[in-house]
């Protein structure tokens, strides 16, 4: 069965200018895909495009003027865009746990590192204080965290950027959830850090056997790690599929590029640098978004695209999806 | 650091400070233009009895060495005596400071204990119209002078409605006062069983400290919801969200959370009214600290003026060092230093 199935979902920042105008900031325009139990799939895209909030907006964290406008998020059947908060309090931290980009500013200050697992599992959970205290002690020791009793007893401000995003996943883990999101794990932290919580990510998807969807703009986050990809460019996903298919032959000109401009290809010297601006989300052409800043684009793509499958699931946002090769590299608006 | 170690490294740092409060009122009383001489001598004084006057205050030595002397004085803790009453200053001070200390606390204290909810209130729906409700209203408490605002409470509740008893000070003059223990009648009258004397002495309370608390509990909203918005909007109420935390959890979090900066304005702020509350005491013949001091800088009462300053800078340091220690109670990213 889909654990989690997002379909056409539209998220707008609504909000009045110095006119009392009301300015509408398109930033989701139509997001779908879907996730299986134990699949991990990787949303990459550059700032701005939407990878945030997509993950915001599944498990209701929009704040004003951010507004879902449209669309459908589906979690085991259950729709979850017009759930109340109370129950929606019951999914979150619970079925769905998240892992964020700022460990150390997100844990509460005020709270032992310890006493927060607990009360992350008494809420959901529930049952005896000493189980709940045991269970932390054993996901703490999960996420390679050394002398898990003692490190119980710090406040989060004596953590490490690693060691606060280990507790982080502690915390995810600790009412064992079905769908793990994780939000740029990595941003902030060292390199070689990021190395060992990647590592320790995989081998925590595989043992807890959870369905995860991975938010990042490292291409080799998703390359090593995931599944499925799903590439994201202002508000909408332009390319789907599984990765191996994705990196074999991406379909996307946005895709192209995006791989085309790894470190690793800069260094042999055959990449061009990912250019332009992303498109204005206040006022979005008719159309393919990408055609302002596309070497492919021509005067169809100002009509509206649709999903193009290239192969066997595998997606493509592009009028020109799956025969590029046909089409001459000029740029129309250049 | 142990709160031993904490307390005489702070006693220390307050050395040179009083050593600089006591030259800055010292000078400035000497430099305002204030004229106790001819205050004391009455307007019929020969020069002779100008000049005796003069030299039997010290007035006819150079600054320098009057500065020396007193401040040897206060080091003994000798705060000299008034020029006008003839009395230690210190006694006169020991004796108001806990009928100022009494309004003061009520007054801060009821307006915290409004303020305080009043602002997280409005910050959990920002713009709402509680929050508008509450910003006019925290604008007027702010705008309104105290003075004015204390004439026009007396003239509405005593004056028009007789609600209140008239503004004549701390007891009503048809009670006899408890005998004194700690020096406020409510307390005192409670301790030694004297209903009569210590209600009349919460009906004379009653004015002032609403007027205190308006004056004190309008920045305190106003600050309370600037601080609690910034709590709500942080990633730690975020990622509480992101975990499911009920409502109620989360508004906990927040309270908590802003709890070290909500009361180190407070404690700033208790520091300042000290100069409203002479507003207040003064319209409500009160009697108290703030009234002293006012009237000592109205009559040119050097000494007075004086020890009336240096005692306000020990408390508002005795008031930094009680806020320190809270914080350190609830913050465990504080040190004592």
């Amino acid at each position: 069965m889909t654990l989690l199935k997002v379909e056409d979902l539209h998220t707008h920042f609504i909000s009045r200018d110095l006119d009392n105008q009301i300015c509408i900031a398109k930033a989701l325009n139509g997001v779908s895909f879907s996730l299986e139990a134990g699949r991990v799939l990787g949303i990459v895209g550059e700032t701005g495009a939407g990878k945030s909030l997509t993950a915001q907006s599944i498990v209701g964290l929009l704040r004003p003027p951010a507004k879902i406008v449209a669309g459908s998020v589906r979690f085991e059947g259950r729709e979850l865009t017009d759930m109340p908060d109370a129950e929606l309090n019951r999914i979150r931290g619970n079925n769905i746990a998240m892992v964020v980009q700022n460990p150390r500013t997100s844990l509460d200050p005020l709270t032992r590192v310890g006493d927060q697992l607990v009360r992350l599992h008494q809420i959901h959970s529930g049952g005896p204080k000493t189980a709940s205290h045991k269970r932390a002690l054993e996901m703490m020791e999960a996420v390679g965290l050394p002398d898990p009793e003692s490190r119980a007893k710090s406040w989060p401000h004596e953590l490490s950027g690693g060691m606060a995003q280990r507790v982080l996943l502690a915390m995810a883990l600790m009412n064992s959830p079905k769908l793990l999101i994780a939000d740029e794990p990595t941003t902030g932290l060292d390199v070689t850090v990021q190395a060992q919580i990647l590592d320790l990510l995989r081998s925590l998807v595989a043992r807890f056997d959870m369905a995860t969807l991975i938010i990042t703009h490292d291409l080799g986050v998703v390359a090593h790690f995931c599944n499925d990809i799903a590439v994201m460019f202002g508000g909408s996903i332009v390319e789907t599929g599984s990765v191996r298919d994705v990196f074999a032959a991406p379909a996307h000109p946005y895709t192209r590029d995006l791989i085309a401009a790894t470190p690793e290809r800069f260094q042999m010297g055959r990449a061009k640098a990912l250019g332009g601006q992303p498109p204005d989300l206040y006022n979005l052409p008719s159309g393919c978004v990408l055609q302002s800043r596309c070497a492919y684009a021509t005067e169809l793509c100002q009509t509206t695209v649709r999903n193009a499958e290239v192969a066997e699931g595998h997606f493509a946002l592009c009028h020109y999806a799956g025969r590029l090769e046909e089409q001459p590299a000029v740029k129309i608006n250049a | 650091m142990t709160f031993q170690r904490f307390l005489l490294r702070r006693a220390l740092m307050v050395i040179p400070l009083m050593i600089g409060v006591v030259f800055i009122t010292f000078m400035l009383v000497r430099i305002g233009g204030l004229d106790p001489v001819g205050r004391l001598a009455g307007p019929t004084a020969t020069q002779a009895e100008f000049d005796s006057i003069r030299n039997n205050l010290g007035l006819d030595q150079p600054l320098w060495k009057q500065f020396s002397i007193y401040l040897g004085n206060v080091v003994r803790g000798d705060l000299g005596e008034s020029w006008l009453s003839n009395r230690s200053v210190l006694t006169d001070i020991k004796e108001r400071a806990v009928i100022s200390l009494e309004l003061l606390f009520w007054g801060v204290g009821i307006g915290a204990l409004v303020g305080v909810p009043v602002g997280l209130r409005a910050a959990f729906r920002p713009n709402g119209r509680f929050d508008q409700f509450t910003r006019v209203l925290s604008l007027f408490g702010f705008s309104i002078p105290t003075y004015w605002l204390a004439l026009v409470m007396i003239f509405v509740f005593f004056y028009l409605l007789g609600w209140s008893p008239p503004a004549i000070g701390r007891m009503s003059l048809l009670v006899t006062p408890p005998d004194m223990i700690t020096g406020s009648y409510l307390i005192d009258g409670v301790l030694t069983a004297r209903w009569d004397a210590a209600q009349s002495a919460a009906s004379q309370l009653i004015l002032p400290v609403i007027c205190l608390a308006i004056v004190s509990a309008a920045p305190i909203i106003k600050q309370t919801r600037a601080i609690a918005i910034e709590v709500l909007s942080s990633d730690t109420v975020r990622y509480a969200h992101a975990c499911g935390l009920p409502e109620r959890n989360v508004r906990k979090l927040v309270l908590r959370n802003s709890a070290v900066p909500i009361l180190t304005y407070i404690g700033t702020e208790v520091t300042g009214l000290v100069g409203t509350m002479s507003l207040i005491e003064y319209v409500f013949a009160w009697g108290g600290l703030g009234q002293y001091g006012l009237n000592a800088i109205i009559s040119g009462d050097f000494t007075a003026v004086q020890g009336y300053v240096l005692v306000l800078a020990v408390f508002s340091v005795l008031v930094f060092i009680v806020i320190d220690f809270v914080v350190y109670l609830i913050e465990p990213r504080s040190e004592l230093s």
